[in-house]
Parts: structure tokens; sequence; C-alpha cells
């Protein structure tokens, strides 16, 4: 027969005092690991969340990442009129020639200098990236060394304010414009007219062209056509998958947050331990009772395997609890595929608290297994004598 | 019974509790020196050879913006400077991996070897390296990794270039912190890329220590309102510009420390009181018998002092041995180079330990020293 649960969660909370630090220090490593995990969800979202699945990225075979690739005006040429690519209303086809440009700026708290992204945007590829919205100021002039900053960006770089001033290269621009790339990796970048950026910085190629096709079936003809086109040397994959793999900055931080998580549930558990043996120790009387009254052994065991998880599950709650405090809060790293800044915000998923809620209990559960062992293998009658 | 055997018998007559409590300490501060020794990692310049003498020059712009080749002559007439050396980024892919763990750079072999005086390289390996245009030189770390051998070809698919290297291995260099680079003819790349002219970045060392700022502000003077300005830094001032590049990584490491710290302080001073709240009866009956409150607080502390100390001893000690032991750049192939746990990080663990030791003492003193005799020799467990 078990215990009433009702036994074994006041005798928890009556004993608030000893349990506390435990349910606390749970609640800590439980806060960490999912608020690591966290920050690696939110550079998956932000990687996830960009682009359209009705662009094409085309970038220089063997690139790894658009950063990194050259596309020539050649390239563009041979492409810009292909009939897969659909037009506007104005019968531009819908081809966007970027230029991606890493410039080191100062950062805003005075903590040194950092790389940001600019990207030399044509006037196409702003139509084609609608994620991408003005929410401050306007939009940059061609020609007028202006450029539009993201806000996420603005808040973290100095100068980057509305009509804030830079310096980069031999030319110094204005902020005219603050966008809101709605959590992707656009919220990253600093936008200016892709051929006035070329012409600056004395780039005779572009770095990545972003083309829209007419339909599906133009879209995987239009891959399948650059793929065996051994002359032009050029790869096109959907926009959103293209970003979806550039992942490769959440990886060391999920292996650190998992580190961690062991390491300091290793102590966790050992505290855990500590709590429980005491509690089975200062209730040696109470156990002799219960299997007095016909608990048997088994039920002991269980009933205390109970109460562990659900004090450290208390923990877990709280350690949820407290990272949902930096839920949406804005931090910023070195990106490994762009080599510069990146944004991106934890996003603590009712997944990532399941799984820290799942963490705390089995940390409650390898705390309590010796101490509900021991408890049950309690003489009943020296059980019974002792004070 | 002495006095130290009396505090030494009550720290472990509960073993099962003694022994909890120093691993949960030992593994806390082990993680603490853990975080503090990664931090480290990522924070500090790394101290070379040579390294005050050598001067990075990249474009202003950013690291990842080249700059003209016609600029080298320029340089190399501005008093001070002992020799140059273009250092061009090829990165590119070795045998189809995802992340190729080792960098390659063009650079001018024998400039190279005047600038980077500490890599040492065998003499015949040197003159088979610049007189053999398609040759490199790997480090000695990369060579026992991959099992390359001299004479081999080495095949490397550019990533930021849209060359591929085929380069006859004719050296294995050593001495750096960071054996594990390729080095190429910039030539060779020039002629695969058409004539280009330009380089990533230069790499200068100065004629001594002395005339290294000089030479600095010089050479930032000389290309300042020019199409390409540079930024030219001392080494670790270059490499301190990458720990910037962090940003918020760094303050959370920091934070988590703090995190760690206060947990395991909570954690000690429960496990203290709990140690404390068994015997209450027993201080009371020393209460009784004339010992007084200082004294009883003596008693207390030594035991969680001790208990800390042993603590500290096994985690930041037992970080300390591991990772001595360990070749930590093999293991991460090569993400991690030293992760050294350095004294000053032994110290910080050790005085984290100390406070930890006192802190966890004074509540259950407190507790002692208000209870009465009586009430104390009423408590029952």
């Amino acid at each position: 027969m078990a215990l009433p649960l009702k036994y074994n969660i006041q005798n928890v909370l009556v004993r608030w005092r000893s349990t506390l630090a435990t349910v606390l220090g749970i609640g800590l490593v439980v806060g960490v690991y999912v608020l690591m995990q966290a920050m690696a969800a939110g550079i998956e979202k932000s990687s996830a969340n960009t682009g359209s699945p009705d662009n094409l990225m085309v970038t220089r075979k063997g690139s790894t990442s658009e950063s990194s690739s050259i596309v020539s005006r050649e390239q563009l040429r041979s492409l810009l009129y292909s009939p897969e690519i659909a037009r506007n209303a104005a019968g531009e086809p819908l081809v966007s020639a970027d230029v991606l440009i890493l410039l080191n700026q100062p950062r805003r708290d005075g903590g040194g200098e950092a790389n940001v992204l600019m990207r030399g945007v044509s006037p196409r590829g702003r139509e084609m990236r609608p994620q991408v919205q003005l929410v401050e100021g306007r939009w940059f002039e061609s020609g007028k060394r202006e450029v539009a900053v993201s806000k996420r960006l603005a808040v973290r770089f100095a100068n980057f304010e509305l009509g804030g001033r830079f310096r980069s290269g031999p030319a110094e621009y204005t902020v005219v414009g603050h966008t809101d790339g709605g959590g992707s990796a656009f919220d990253s970048e600093i936008w200016m007219d892709a051929d006035e950026a070329r012409a600056i910085f004395d780039r005779d190629q572009y770095s990545s062209l972003l083309v829209r096709p007419v339909d599906v079936s133009a879209a995987s003809n239009l891959v399948s056509r650059l793929e065996s086109d051994k002359r032009l040397q050029l790869l096109a994959r959907v926009e959103s998958e293209y970003y979806t793999e550039q992942t490769s900055t959440a990886g060391p931080i999920k292996w650190l947050g998992n580190f961690l998580a062991i390491a300091m549930s290793v102590g966790a558990i050992f505290a855990a331990m500590n709590t429980m043996y005491a509690s089975v120790g200062a209730r040696t009387r109470e156990i002799g009772t219960l299997r007095v009254l016909g608990f048997r052994r088994r039920s002991v065991v269980a009933s205390f395997l109970v109460e562990g998880a659900f004090l450290a599950s208390l923990g877990g709650v709280l350690g949820c609890a407290l990272s949902l405090l930096m839920n949406g809060y804005a931090v910023g790293t070195l990106s490994f595929s762009t080599f510069s800044e990146t944004v991106f915000e934890f996003r603590v998923t009712p997944w990532l608290m399941a799984k820290g809620l799942a963490f705390s209990i089995v940390v409650g559960l390898l705390g309590t297994l010796f101490p509900a062992i021991r408890a049950s293998r309690l003489p009943v009658i020296s059980a019974l004598k002792s004070l | 019974m002495t006095l130290p055997g009396f505090v030494i018998r009550n720290a472990f007559r509960n073993k099962r509790r003694a022994l909890l409590s120093t691993l949960s300490v030992a593994a806390s501060l082990f993680l603490l020196v853990v975080l503090q020794t990664f931090q480290r990692e990522f924070t500090l310049p790394p101290e070379d050879v040579g390294a005050s003498l050598r001067i990075a020059v990249r474009n202003k712009v950013s690291l990842g913006q080249p700059l003209p080749a016609r600029q080298r002559p320029i340089i190399e007439k501005i008093p001070g400077i002992a020799a140059v050396t273009p250092f061009t980024y090829f990165g590119g892919r070795f045998k189809d991996m995802e992340f190729t763990p080792f960098a390659q750079f063009a650079v001018d072999p024998v400039a190279f070897t005047n600038v980077f005086v500490d890599a040492k390289l065998p003499m015949d390996q040197l003159e088979a390296w610049v007189k053999d245009r398609n040759s490199c030189i790997v480090g000695e770390d990369t060579v026992e990794r991959y099992g390359l051998k001299l004479g081999e070809k080495i095949k490397l698919v550019g990533t930021f270039y849209p060359v591929d290297l085929d380069l006859k291995l004719v050296g294995i260099y050593s001495g750096t912190l960071d054996d594990r680079s390729v080095f190429f003819h910039h030539k060779h790349l020039d002629e695969m890329l058409g004539g280009s002219q330009t380089v990533g970045c230069w790499w200068v060392r100065a004629a001594s220590s002395e005339e290294a700022p000089g030479v600095i502000s010089t050479l930032n003077a000389t290309f300042a309102n020019s199409a390409a300005e540079v930024r030219a830094e001392t080494e670790s001032a270059f490499q301190m510009g990458f720990v910037s590049m962090w940003g918020n990584v760094k303050l959370l490491i920091g934070s988590i420390s703090s995190v760690v710290v206060f947990t395991l302080l909570l954690v000690a001073v429960s496990t203290m009181s709990m140690a404390i709240r068994e015997r209450f009866r027993e201080l009371a009956i020393l209460k009784a018998i004339g010992y007084r409150r200082r004294e009883l607080f003596g008693f207390i502390l030594a035991e969680s002092f001790g208990l800390a100390m042993v603590g500290a001893l096994l985690g930041a000690g037992g970080a300390y041995v591991l990772f001595r032991s360990l070749d930590i750049e093999k293991l991460t192939g090569g993400m991690l180079l030293y992760f050294e746990v350095t004294p000053r990080i032994l110290a910080f663990a050790g005085t984290v330990a100390v406070a930890l030791g006192i802190i966890a003492a004074v509540p259950p003193s407190l507790a002692v020293a208000r209870t009465s005799v009586v009430d104390g020799l009423k408590t029952l467990d």
C-alpha cells in the first residue's frame, strides 16, 4: 500500500528550514541550465526566423557562408534575366545583389570594439525582405552616405542612434533610420545601398544574390540549372533554409550549458542527499511507526522518492521562474558564421522549462535514492526506541 | 582529549554527512575553477616570445577588408621596422571537414621567419620552402594529429577564395603558442587568383621594444586619409580585440560563477546548521560546564572551516591535477588551447573556500549563542 502523497508534501513544507537551501540550490542549477539552453534556442530561433521560403540565396560554390562568398558582375548579368526569375510591377527582375562588409566599430558601453555586419542591399532587396521593417526615421538614400541600422544593434554600438555619425573606410555615414528584423538575423545588420557600399569599399564584386523565382518549379529548375552549370560555379539554396543552417554559434553554448548542468547537478545531488539523510535521521521513529502500521519497505522507499522528487521539483519550478525573468532579454556575441556581432534573445520555451523540471526531478530522485533505501532498512524495533 | 581532536571527531562523527558536504563543496569549487579558467582562456592575450615586438596591421574598416599590396614598400621604409610579411587568411577546408580546426595563411616565407622568430624550422626545410612556390609548412600539432608526412600533398578547398590549393608539405615548425597553422607562399595565392593585388593584413616586427610604439603611430599616420587606412596595434592589443567581440558571453560566465558561489554558500550553511542542530544538546552541556560562547563559536568555525578546506583541496586541486594531465588542446580539437589553472585562479578558489568556511559557521553559532542552556538541554533531536 502506498503512503498518501499528503504525508510527503507536508513533510517537505514543515521542515522548510532545512529544505529551503536545497530547494534554492536546485533552483539555481535548473535556472542556469534553462538559461544556457535558452541562449542556444535564441540563436537557433533567430536563424530559423530569417528569410523567406520564396527566395533563393545564390552564393559561390564552395563558400560556407554568405559573408565568404563572391559573386561577380558577370555572374549577376548571366542570371538577371533568367526566365525563372519573377518580376515586380515595374517589370524589373526580383534580384538583389548584396555586398557584405565587416565594420569594426566601438561599443556603446566603452567595452572595446567589435565587428558589425554591413549589408549593401540593392533596391529590390528591401522589397524581397518584407521581414525588415522601418521603425524610426526613414530609409537611406543612395549616394548620400546614409545607413539604416537595426534598433537592436543601435543600443549596443556607439553612434548608432538616429542622426548619429560614424566613420569607416574613406567615408562618414549618417544613421537615418532604425529597422526591426522581427527577431531575425537581420537584427544584426546595418543596411546601405549596395552600389554605394561597393564604391566606398572598392569592391568589384558582390557577396551574394537573392532571387525570387516565379514559382516552386521555377525555383527547383534554377537550383538544378546552377548545380549542373560548371561554368558559373554558383550554388542556390532556399533563403530560409540557408539561414536555418547558420547556427554554428549555438553548438558551443549548448555544450557549455550541458557541462555546467552536469557539474552543478553533481553538487546539487550531494546537497539533496545530505538534506534527505538528515530528514530520514530525524524521522527514524516516524518511519518505525509507519512500518509497524503495516506499510511495506517498498512503500517507504517510494514515499521518500516521491518526497525527494517533490522537493526537487519545487527547486525546478523556482529555477524556471528565475529563467523566465531573462526571457526576451537581448544579448550579443560573436557569430562564427559571419565573424560579427550577432544579437539574439533568450528564448525560454515551454519545452526547455519542461526539460529543466525533468532535470530537477532526476536530481531529486538521485539524491533521495540512498537515503530512502536506508529509511526502509531501519530495524523496526530500534527505530521505535530511538529518541 | 585535545581540542583539535574534539573538533575532528565531531566533524567526522556523521561520516556520511561530512563526506557529502565535502563533496558538494568540492564539486562546486571544481566548477568555479573550470569557469574561471574558461573565462581566462577567452580574455587573456597570449604571451609569446617576441609578441611585444610584433605589430599587426589591418584595415581600419575591419579584419575582413583587405589591404593593397602596394603598401609593403612604404611600410618597409619606416624606420624601426625589422621585417614585414603579408598575412592572408585563406580559410580553406581540409579533407571535406565541416570545421577545419587549423588556419592557413599566405605569407612571404623569408619575411615570415623574421617576424615570427619563435617559429622554429630546420634550416634545410626553410630552404626547401623558400625555393618551392607550391610548398607549405605546417605546425607540429596538425602534422601529428593528421599523421602528415614531409613531401605529402595537402589539399585545401577555398571557402573565402574561389581557388583550391594543392600544397607540398616541406617543413614542420614548432615553438609558437599555437603550432597548428599552415603557411604558404603569398605569391602562390596571388597567381592562383590571377594576379591579386591585395593582402589580408600585415605583420611587422619592430627592431626593438623601445621603437615599437613609434612604429605603431607612424604606421597609423602613414596611411591616414589614404584609400586604405590601417589600424596598427601590438599583438596583445590585436588579440584583445577578439576578446571584446565575445560580447555578453564574458559577463554571462561571470554571472554563472557568482551563482555557483552563492549556491555553494547556501548548501554549506545549511549543512553546517544541520550538523549543529543534531548536537544542540551537547553544546548546551558544554555551555553548562563553563565553555563560553566564543569558544563554542571556535569549535563550530574550526569544523566548518576544515570541511570547506578539504572540499577546496579536492575540488580546486582536482581541477588543477586534471587539466594538468589532460591534453585539452587535443580533446577540444583546438578550441581551447591552454586551459591552464593558474595560481591566481587557485588562490581565488581558496579565498572563496575560506569565506565559505567562516560564513557557514555564523548562523549555527548564533543559534547556539541565543539558546539558553535549559532550552538546549530540552531539545530532542
